[in-house]
């Protein structure tokens, strides 16, 4: 089948089987999972393909489609895939099933509705990561954001309504102000060449006023920031992940925050380059801030899923230091730490669920001695937990390794403060690791819990298997960045140029509003 | 001066006759066949929209003006008969399915809904003042009967006397407008008005400008503009709810059919006059709008302090004033229509007997206890808060493009956090639906096929017209 | 020379009536007062070539609401016009100035005017004129007028029908 087409139907096979799911009746709860499950490892399983015939030598697009969808104003259905976005969408597709998987026995009432978010969730989803125009990346980004709030509201914790409109209400904050910058870039781009058009790739071409470039890379900032969610904007996320669902958590761990650092690599960096070069040090000193602050925080937390929670602010830190670092080492670290993170963090969270499930506590002191009675979650836990503090062998040692030594070769300094976030993130996930499965059996409900039946390891086994496919062979998955990546960096050494060159000028002139476009 | 009508005259208005003759039929109607069932009156009342929609076709293609200059026929009325004639049918059906709620007397309501269906269309193809001022004056009084109808509930009546009397003094604001602007111009033709103002686009006379004032003030009241808006949160809650839905879309279009015509057709050239106090009216309207439906737990009321902040949204389509104002207002009315009836119809379906259960803690559990119903209504309200992949969303993102056109990007920063101000108690709605227990165990009773209708065309309509927006866009381009 | 002296009788009759108005205790005279004024005033119209209104002046204003006026007046059995004390005596201080602000301009206008303007020989105001605009360049609004007419009718029926028992 070609490529193209292939990209399309696996985006919408979701969407399809979630239109199918409508018609099963309510009582069929098996059938209802096993469909959902079906439809998501089909995909994953169709997606395969995809990643197999990448050929990561080229930086540019790849399975395109081009097609009309709003003539009148010049939108379009462009999708497709280049070397940021492959290992995401794979990354998506991946996680999809076992996140229903993980729901199977956790998710008691309303199970149709909540596959049915599941399943949209997921298109909307991979449709952010290979929409190439601004538009329609944009209907995707919000549209994701209704199943995502349902399942937070719906199936989540006792705090869940606040939790879901906090959560909706700050990633909107960020993406109304997007919008308007995405029109603002619209019209500018038909200032420039009389072309009316959201198409992404077109409006690359256009040589935006450093001015300008300010005030829109601020505009696509916030959203991105708040998504990833960056050190001030990250309130959010603590609230929704602990009232979350086992599986809304390993989504918004594991897809939904990487949307927000696929958006600086897709957009704030490539659009606007100057701008972000500009910008840089006020982003790595937050970056830094995020990973000492989450790392912190996360050491002082009683229950586990917050800690984790934490743990993703920290990590995240270490994302976008690599991705503002600008060296091609350091973004492709940071854009293998997103697939990292998204594998560890989700798999701990799957890991608390499972406990969770057995117990309903998540409080570390609840705990203690599990080892004894749950030899193989202990197993698969402290591997999970040793990924995600980066031990090498591990797949999150290869993304942190490559962020160091990129971001080293540039801003020392941030560098060496990075690396004393991953001792702090040893510390807090050994601790943690130690106070729960470590020492005497104390509590009388922790001595019937039952180990791992073989549905919940073969949620976890891929995932570890992934875990040391990356940390011993990353190649596979580098060597499909590399071409696009290196070119982003080509594009950022020479905005770094002509940078020092406007900023001959006094700069604040340029953060007064100029005109319109 | 001989009587010259010709055939161009009579088609051009085919729609508004067809209506207009229904009606004065459907009153006719108990005279010929006292015995004949009164329910099946609507049903003949939407047969009449129907074959107006029908008329409508002729229209098609039509270009120029009737009746020496009295009603224009461009794509603009065509577009916006379709609107009017959609609401009246829709609001009919809806009616259909209340009437088992609460009685509603068929015979005087329907033709009222045809009357005031025709007053709109009037208003929508005007060419002339005079035309405007009467279709104008034609759709609210019948607004203002129907406002009360349910004459033996106190809330109606008082709803229906505010109404009225607020609707009378801004008549007079528009007719004092007009009158002023008629004697500066010399005609009431909005061509000639529009040829004045571009003569005297540099040096407008001061009692123009005034009259145009005045005229906004006029529609500002029927559209609910802040600070015109006080009436609308008691009449809109006083009123039977099919009558709510019809008012808020179609008298709300209809509106601003009026303003598109007088203000953004004919006094374009001197847009800079008039454009900047519209800006503060509209971030007005959509701020207090927005603001104040935070604290509703009423869904009338919420519905009309939303169609308050709504009438803003619209209203900074008519600021940016270029050639993206028409279709982008009418886009929006469109969507409106849709989002709005299919809100005021689950509404009408929870509310039940007597309108008893119109607090938003009735919708609590509805997701469970009426799930196709409470899905319609989740989309409806995603729609008015402007998530995609709804019309709500392309609506608002094209009313915005059109203002950022003009470069007014304050305004749309402004208007974009209003909308996420809106999403805030229009989620309300959706949290009580799926993420609260119900109050009472009370079942409601299963949808009844008029309401059904509607909800289904409103959600077809929204997710159509928000997935695919191109034919719609390119049609009224 | 007749003209002129009939606009001076219609005139010194229509300020009469209103003064009449004003000046008589009884409601009831006040109201028949009004209706000689309002006459005086059809025969200015008369004079002024505009018969249309003339008439139409009578039907409405002589015909109808002053019909409507007594009805009320009887209706709610008023003899001697009950003084409202406090409210009356502060609207003399607001309606003296305005009235003579009134007279004053149109006292003004009319003097400044008074070259210009006399009767020409037209025929704009007369019933036949009238009528061939209202079903030729006015038919549409004339026919738009027909249907709020009915509109109105159907409401105040509706609304004053009986069965009337309000709940709260």
């Amino acid at each position: 089948m070609e490529m193209a087409s292939l990209l399309n139907y696996t985006t919408f096979l979701p969407l399809l089987g979630a239109l199918i799911l409508l018609m099963i009746p309510k009582t069929e709860e098996v059938l209802i999972k096993s469909w959902a499950f079906f439809v998501t490892l089909t995909t994953f399983l169709l997606s395969l393909p995809l990643f197999h015939n990448f050929d990561g030598s080229r930086s540019s697009i790849q399975f395109e489609t081009i097609k009309s969808w709003i003539p009148s104003i010049g939108a379009g259905y462009h999708v497709g895939l280049d070397g940021i976005s492959i290992l995401l969408y794979l990354l998506t597709t991946f996680m999809m099933p076992l996140a229903v998987l993980s729901s199977w026995s956790a998710i008691q009432n309303r199970v149709k509705e909540y596959m049915l978010a599941m399943l949209v969730l997921e298109t909307g989803m991979l449709g952010v990561f290979i929409s190439l125009d601004l538009l329609l990346f944009y209907i995707f980004w919000e549209t994701m954001l209704i199943p995502m709030y349902l399942l937070i509201g719906v199936w989540g914790g006792p705090r869940r309504i606040y939790a879901a409109i906090k959560f909706v209400l700050y990633t909107m904050v960020g993406s109304v102000l997007m919008l308007v910058a995405i029109l603002y870039l619209y019209f500018l781009h038909y200032n420039f060449t009389g072309v009316y058009t959201f198409d992404l790739l077109q409006i690359y071409t256009i040589d935006i006023p450093f001015g300008l470039q300010l005030w829109l890379f601020l505009a696509f900032a916030l959203a991105f920031a708040i998504k990833v969610p960056m050190f001030p904007f990250h309130t959010w996320l603590p609230d929704a992940h602990v009232e979350a669902p086992t599986a809304g958590s390993v989504i918004l761990a594991g897809i939904l925050l990487k949307m927000g650092t696929y958006g600086f690599l897709r957009f704030n960096l490539p659009l606007f380059p100057e701008a972000s070069v500009h910008f840089a040090p006020l982003f790595l000193v937050l970056a830094v801030i995020g990973i000492l602050y989450g790392a912190w925080i996360s050491m002082v937390q009683r229950d586990i899923k917050k800690l984790v929670a934490y743990s993703s602010v920290s990590h995240l830190g270490f994302v976008m230091l690599g991705v503002f670092a600008f060296t091609v080492p350091s973004m492709q670290g940071g854009l293998i730490q997103m697939i990292n993170h998204g594998l560890s963090t989700g798999a701990l969270f799957l890991a608390v669920g499972m406990i969770y499930e057995r117990r309903h506590t998540r409080e570390i002191r609840e705990f203690g001695g599990v080892t004894r009675v749950m030899p193989v979650f202990a197993t698969l836990f402290l591997i999970v937990c040793l990924s995600s503090l980066g031990l090498p062998g591990t797949n999150g040692f290869v993304g942190e390794f490559l962020i160091l030594v990129g971001s080293f070769q540039v801003v020392p300094a941030f560098a060496v403060l990075a690396t004393v976030g991953i001792i702090f993130a040893a510390v807090y996930l050994l601790w943690m690791f130690r106070r729960v499965m470590f020492g005497p059996l104390t509590r009388e409900e922790n001595k019937n819990l039952v180990d791992l039946n073989g549905r919940e390891v073969a949620t976890l086994l891929p995932i570890i298997v992934f875990i040391f496919w990356i940390g011993f062979y990353p190649r596979t998955f580098l060597d499909k960045t590399e071409a696009t990546i290196s070119r982003l960096a080509g594009t950022m050494e020479k905005a770094r140029a002509e940078l020092h060159l406007e900023k001959q000028a006094p700069y604040w002139k340029y953060l007064v509003w100029k005109g319109n476009p | 001066m001989p009587i010259a009508i010709g055939t161009t005259d009579l088609i051009s208005i085919l729609p508004i006759a067809i209506v207009s003759l229904f009606g004065v039929y459907l009153l006719l109607q108990s005279v010929f066949a006292p015995r004949m069932n009164r329910i099946l009156i609507p049903y003949l009342g939407i047969l009449g929209v129907g074959l107006a929609v029908v008329g409508n076709f002729f229209l098609i293609g039509m270009e120029g003006t009737a009746f020496e200059g009295m009603v224009r026929v461009d794509r603009l009325t065509v577009v916006l008969n379709f609107l009017f004639l959609i609401t009246a049918a829709l609001s009919l059906l809806i009616t259909i399915s209340y009437h088992e709620g609460e009685h509603v007397e068929f015979l005087e309501f329907t033709p009222l809904v045809l009357f005031s269906t025709a007053g709109m269309m009037v208003m929508g193809s005007a060419e002339s003042l005079m035309t405007i001022f009467l279709g104008l004056e034609t759709m609210s009084i019948a607004l203002y009967v129907m406002a009360g109808f349910r004459r033996t509930n106190r809330h109606s009546l008082e709803a229906a006397l505010k109404y009225f009397l607020l609707g009378a003094f801004a008549t007079g604001f528009l007719l004092y407008g007009m009158a002023l602007t008629y004697g500066m111009v010399g005609s009431t033709n909005l061509t000639q008005i529009a040829q004045y103002f571009t003569q005297n686009a540099l040096d407008v006379p001061l009692v123009a400008l005034m009259g145009l004032a005045l005229i906004i003030i006029g529609f500002g009241f029927k559209v609910a503009l802040v600070p015109f808006h006080m009436w609308t949160p008691d009449v809109y809650q006083g009123s039977p709810l099919p009558v709510t839905a019809y008012m808020a879309v179609g008298a709300k279009a209809a509106g601003f059919a009026a303003i598109l015509r007088v203000i953004s057709l004919s006094a374009f050239s001197i847009a800079f006059q008039w454009s900047e106090i519209l800006w503060v009216l509209a971030v007005l309207t959509m701020t207090v709008g927005n603001v104040v439906a935070l604290v509703q737990d009423n869904i009338k009321r919420m519905l009309a302090y939303s169609s308050i902040a709504h009438a803003g949204y619209i209203l900074v389509g008519v600021v940016a004033s270029n050639d993206q104002t028409v279709p982008s207002v009418v886009f929006y009315l469109i969507v409106y229509l849709f989002m709005n009836l299919g809100a005021f119809a689950v509404a009408t379906m929870v509310a039940g007997q007597n309108e008893r259960r119109v607090n938003i803690q009735y919708y609590r559990g509805l997701g469970y206890t009426q799930p196709l119903l409470a899905l319609a209504m989740a989309v409806f309200m995603f729609s008015l808060a402007g998530f995609p992949p709804t019309a709500g969303f392309i609506g608002k993102f094209y009313i915005f493009s059109a203002a950022l056109q003009s470069g007014y990007v304050w305004l749309v920063i402004l208007g974009v956090i209003n909308s996420l101000i809106s999403v805030y108690y229009y989620l309300n709605v959706v949290v009580a639906m799926y993420m609260q227990q119900p109050v009472d165990e009370k079942k409601i009773a299963p949808v009844l096929p008029g309401v059904g209708v509607v909800i289904l065309v409103a959600v077809l309509g929204i997710v159509y017209l928000g997935i695919f927006p191109g034919t719609m866009l390119s049609v009224l381009r | 020379m007749l003209q002129l002296t009939l606009f001076y009788i219609f005139a010194v009759l229509a300020v009469l009536g209103g003064i009449m108005v004003v000046v008589h205790r009884n409601p009831i005279y006040s109201a028949l007062s009004l209706i000689l004024t309002l006459f005086a005033l059809a025969g200015e119209y008369i004079l002024l070539m505009a018969h249309f209104i003339a008439i139409v002046h009578i039907a409405v204003y002589a015909g109808a609401i002053m019909v409507l006026f007594l009805f009320v007046i009887m209706l709610l059995n008023i003899r001697i016009e009950e003084r409202a004390p406090g409210a009356l005596r502060y609207m003399v201080y607001i309606g003296v100035p305005m009235a003579a602000i009134l007279f004053l301009q149109l006292g003004y206008l009319a003097f400044k005017g008074f070259q210009e303007v006399y009767v020409k020989n037209t025929d704009v105001g007369t019933v036949e004129r009238i009528g061939q605009a209202l079903f030729s360049k006015y038919v549409l609004p004339f026919e738009i007028t027909s249907i709020l007419l009915v509109v109105a009718m159907v409401g105040a029926v509706y609304l004053s029908k009986r069965k009337l028992e309000i709940v709260e």
